[in-house]
């Protein structure tokens, strides 16, 4: 098993190597951006306009299938930095691994606040039991063990944080266009259904995060498998890498594509 | 904090990716999106106007072929009129030469007839006169042989009379 980095600040828990991953993914898509659209013509255009504009033309044709014509320009902008931001994040951890080995048996022992970074958690119980595990990672002395491995290099979609993130900012921004639009009737639309609010407090909150933080956790976990099984784990690998191209692709697809339903239900004039 | 082991939810990476992705949010709207959607209005706004101008070029070659043809057909209706013109003038020219040759050679035919008349009588009035006299002189030739006018008188008529008949 794979560990990150973790710290405690105004009583929130960070994740380094995550945070890591969201800074640098972040920056990828914003330089993508900036990048493409530096030199741009009305006229014929060049190799990576044309690239953005498919891009930008794919988003578009997302956003107006769902959210009616009028209103579809306003989305666009959001819809285009999810799909870049989840397309290449989980591209992303496909790419490479960085991991770190660290082990206490060279007579140089890590430090505790190292330790206390890696048993970051809730309740003393579950830092009892982490500290025990990663302890006995660390003194390990099996010639094959490599101590305890800290993964820096990861989708930051395989990880839950990151993508509740992304499903809780679009589906707070559904609730507040559809209050700002008719308080009454999102009352009445949210409220009245039993159905309705679990779908919009539990359904909604869970699938949208979780479908997408799932395939690409479930991908990478995957992938550090057939890592560690070695040679005969290369010809899966090499499938599986591919198949998770397919994978990120098409999550991505689907999360902008339900980020947009969902706005759509609160913005569209008929539910 | 939720913790499974190997999955956690953590409130201060979720935090941060909201804020960090609010933040990609406005650069990518900012940087990308306002040019991208500048340039496509700019490419809008050009395409109209060239459909609209080539519309327009479109008109305008249709009223000028118009005008071409039009004007084809004036200048064929002339030519027309002015070929139908000179054949008409021609044929009454040919006509009219015709007619006054015709009218002529009538007239020189009717001159050089009453010219002839005219010499025939003349003709006629010098024989008869040279006759007469040629008679006289006979006469007076008779009248000195033989004075007999009784006897001579029915042979000077018979000739006379056969002279009138000759002539």
């Amino acid at each position: 098993m794979h560990y990150s980095l973790r710290f405690e600040w105004l009583g929130m828990v960070f994740d380094i190597s995550t945070i890591l991953m969201i800074l640098v993914t972040s920056l990828v898509v914003l330089f993508m951006c900036i990048g493409m659209t530096r030199k741009l013509t009305s006229a014929t255009p060049g190799g990576t306009q044309n690239v953005m504009e498919w891009i930008v033309d794919f988003v578009t044709g997302i956003t107006k299938s769902y959210i009616t014509p009028k209103k579809a320009a306003g989305f666009v902008s959001l819809a285009l930095t999810l799909f870049l931001y989840i397309f290449l994040g989980n591209q992303l951890g496909l790419l490479f691994n960085v991991n770190t080995a660290h082990h206490n048996s060279h007579g140089q022992e890590v430090s505790q606040g190292f330790i206390d970074m890696l048993t970051v958690s809730t309740s003393n119980e579950m830092k009892q039991q982490k500290l025990e595990k990663v302890t006995e990672e660390l003194n390990s002395t099996d010639p094959h063990a490599h101590g305890v491995v800290i993964s820096w290099w990861k989708s930051p979609t395989a990880t839950p944080s990151v993508t509740f993130a992304l499903a809780l900012i679009v589906l707070l921004y559904s609730h507040y266009l559809g209050i700002k639009k008719s308080f009454g009737g999102w009352l009445k639309h949210t409220f009245l259904n039993p159905i309705h609010i679990l779908e919009e407090f539990i359904i909604k909150p869970l699938t949208l995060p979780l479908r997408l933080f799932g395939n690409i956790f479930a991908g990478e976990v995957l992938i550090a498998f057939l890592l560690s099984v070695g040679i005969f784990g290369s010809i899966p690998l090499f499938i599986w890498l591919g198949y998770s191209v397919f994978v990120g692709s098409v999550q991505a697809f689907i999360f902008t594509t339900l980020a947009m339903v969902y706005l759509s239900q609160q913005v569209n004039e008929d539910h | 904090m939720l913790d499974f082991g190997a999955v956690s939810l953590e409130w201060g990476t979720l935090l941060t990716q909201a804020i960090v992705f609010l933040l990609l949010l406005l650069a990518v709207r900012k940087f990308a999106m306002g040019p991208i959607v500048g340039m496509m209005e700019k490419r809008r706004q050009h395409i109209a106007n060239e459909i609209s101008s080539a519309e327009q070029g479109r008109k305008e070659a249709e009223a000028l072929l118009a005008e071409q043809r039009r004007v084809l057909d004036e200048a064929r209706a002339e030519s027309k009129a002015i070929i139908d013109r000179a054949a008409k003038q021609a044929s009454d020219e040919a006509s009219k030469i015709v007619a006054e040759a015709q009218a002529a050679s009538e007239r020189m035919k009717a001159d050089a007839s009453a010219e002839l008349a005219r010499e025939v009588e003349k003709a006629k009035l010098e024989l008869r006169e040279q006759m007469t006299s040629l008679s006289v002189l006979l006469a007076s030739k008779i009248i000195e042989k033989e004075l007999d006018e009784a006897a001579q008188k029915s042979t000077v008529d018979k000739f006379l009379a056969q002279v009138g008949d000759r002539l």
